[in-house]
């Protein structure tokens, strides 16, 4: 369900008096076209909430992106659904094994472990990890093998349950990840900036069911090891808790950053490109972007 | 001739009717009780037990050479809670499994590694939907023979080949994608339903039951059968 890319506007908006927050907001419109015409980007969504400002600004934020690994914050949602509901432990032992079942013709498939980059999970094969452990290498190292366990443990339809009950639109879970035969029937996960940024808002909040879940929850987003995206827009010292999503064709990151002395921000930025073209840096500038409006325009 | 400290570790090991647990493991191991397999045959659950009473325990008793009581007792979440924790229980028929396996190793000269849930599975297991020798200890699912990990069906045909060619007692699952009938990432290696009954257990409380102990229905119906009283019935005369 992925729209057509929207054309991007010939002319940009005309920047009001400096100093004030809507011109920090125009300024940052016309910077994300400019980015987006630089990098060829077939799509670009942005969504972001600042806690100290309490502005929110987004661009094309409630449009439909492939989810690719973003939808495992979905995932992470639903596991600590069921540790809240006491249903599941975070240290529950669980059988690493590559044998998945497609949504569609109910076939096996499994994983081509040589693409999934966390051999720290498939190492285990034929033995157990525990719910925690597969939770923190399915963020930080984006293991694919321990999300499709981890969905398996829980299920699709806790994972939507854990969605729907926390009012969260914009994030539509159907599977696991690289089942084939879904993919080619058009069943994909999909997501929008607006539906990220209202998970990981909760989560930032301490609201997604407790704080000591959140507090779990962040404790593994911040060790993300995969930091080209919303951190590479960053000063070093800026803590990011962030998850990313990468296919051919897609580039994704959505993170809450942490500064010092100050409330946190969220931040959300989905892009779409050819296949030829490849991912560029464009996450990372938008990243900086929003960074540099913050810190110029607003606070100067 | 002094016996080994892993064959003392075996025998330290205690046996128990599973009839004599508490309420919780009664209503897990369900001794005693008939379930159907895939074919909808009936088969008896054991009923006679090792308990495993720690971690350290399972890990020091040896059941053969190469095989300890640890391989099959791994369990993931799919297990009951209660038998994720210690004192654990595995049926005493899983003697007879490492006797094979034993063989099993000696003819493809390497390490048989078994994978978890692929030991011991109890009835309230998740993947004990119907009947399966795993349900009695009698089964074993082996991953990785060495340093080979089963997950061609070249290798998985070839180990089945040996593995049957041990006796005709061993059963495998041929190499296919059907659950519980097929198996595609490892070797299924099973004996059937065998049960085993531990020469120092007397099994006259099966034909006596305690008045204090819960009844079971074949219970019952075997005490009437002894008295010569007719089957229950709610008909009118």
């Amino acid at each position: 369900m992925v729209a057509k890319p929207r054309p991007i506007p010939e002319k940009l908006p005309v920047p009001p008096a400096k100093d004030s927050v809507a011109a920090a907001e125009v300024s940052l419109y016309r910077n994300v076209l400019k980015i987006r015409q630089e990098h060829l980007l077939e799509d670009l969504g942005i969504s972001f909430y600042d806690a100290e400002t309490t502005i929110q600004w987004s661009y094309n934020a409630d449009h439909y992106f492939h989810a690719a690994s973003t939808m495992k914050l979905a995932v992470l949602l639903g596991v600590f659904r069921q540790i809240d509901r006491g249903e599941l432990n975070l240290e529950a032992p669980v059988h690493i094994r590559n044998r998945f079942t497609s949504i569609v013709n109910q076939q096996p498939f499994m994983l081509d472990l040589g693409r999934d980059a966390d051999p720290d999970v498939y190492g285990h094969l034929g033995k157990t990890l525990t719910v925690r452990e597969l939770a923190y290498w399915m963020i930080t190292k984006s293991s694919n093998l321990g999300t499709n366990l981890l969905v398996d443990v829980v299920g699709i339809p806790t994972i939507q349950q854990a969605l729907d009950e926390m009012e969260i639109d914009g994030i539509n879970v159907l599977r696991g990840v690289e089942d084939t035969a879904a993919f080619h029937a058009g069943l994909n996960n999909e997501v929008t900036a607006n539906g990220l940024l209202k998970l990981l808002r909760l989560i930032a909040d301490g609201k997604a069911y407790s704080q000591n879940a959140c507090d779990e929850m962040l404790k593994i987003l911040l060790d993300q090891q995969y930091r080209s995206g919303i951190p590479a827009g960053l000063p070093k010292a800026a803590r990011v808790a962030h998850k990313t999503g990468n296919i051919s064709t897609v580039h994704h990151d959505a993170g809450i950053v942490y500064l010092e002395g100050r409330k946190p921000y969220v931040l959300v930025i989905l892009t779409q490109f050819s296949a030829e073209k490849g991912r560029g840096t464009a996450v990372a500038n938008v990243s900086r972007d929003i960074f540099n409006t913050l810190a110029g325009s607003i606070y100067e | 001739m002094s016996e080994s400290p892993a064959l003392q570790a075996l025998q330290a090991l205690k046996v128990v009717d599973a009839f004599d647990l508490d309420d919780e493991l009664r209503s897990i191991l369900r001794p005693g009780e008939m379930i159907r397999d895939a074919h909808g045959r009936r088969h008896r659950l054991p009923r006679y037990f090792y308990e495993i009473p720690s971690h350290e325990a399972a890990m020091a008793t040896k059941l053969a050479p190469n095989f300890g009581m640890n391989e099959f007792v791994l369990v993931d979440l799919k297990e009951a809670p209660r038998l994720q924790l210690y004192p654990r229980y595995v049926p005493c028929a899983v003697r007879v499994l490492v006797f094979y396996l034993q063989q099993f190793r000696a003819v493809v000269g390497s390490s048989l590694h078994i994978v978890v849930n692929g030991g011991y599975r109890s009835p309230a297991h998740r993947l004990s939907t119907e009947a399966t020798p795993h349900m009695w200890g009698t089964a074993a699912d082996v991953y990785r023979i060495g340093s080979n990990i089963l997950k061609t069906q070249e290798l998985i045909e070839k180990y089945n080949e040996i593995a049957l060619d041990l006796s005709e007692d061993v059963s495998v699952h041929p190499y296919g994608h059907v659950t519980g009938k097929n198996s595609d990432d490892h070797v299924h290696l099973d004996l059937g339903y065998i049960t085993l009954i531990p020469r120092e257990i007397s099994e006259d409380r099966m034909e006596q039951p305690q008045e204090s102990r819960p009844r079971f229905a074949f219970e019952d119906r075997r005490g009437r059968e002894r008295r010569n009283l007719p089957e229950a019935s709610d008909k009118p005369f």
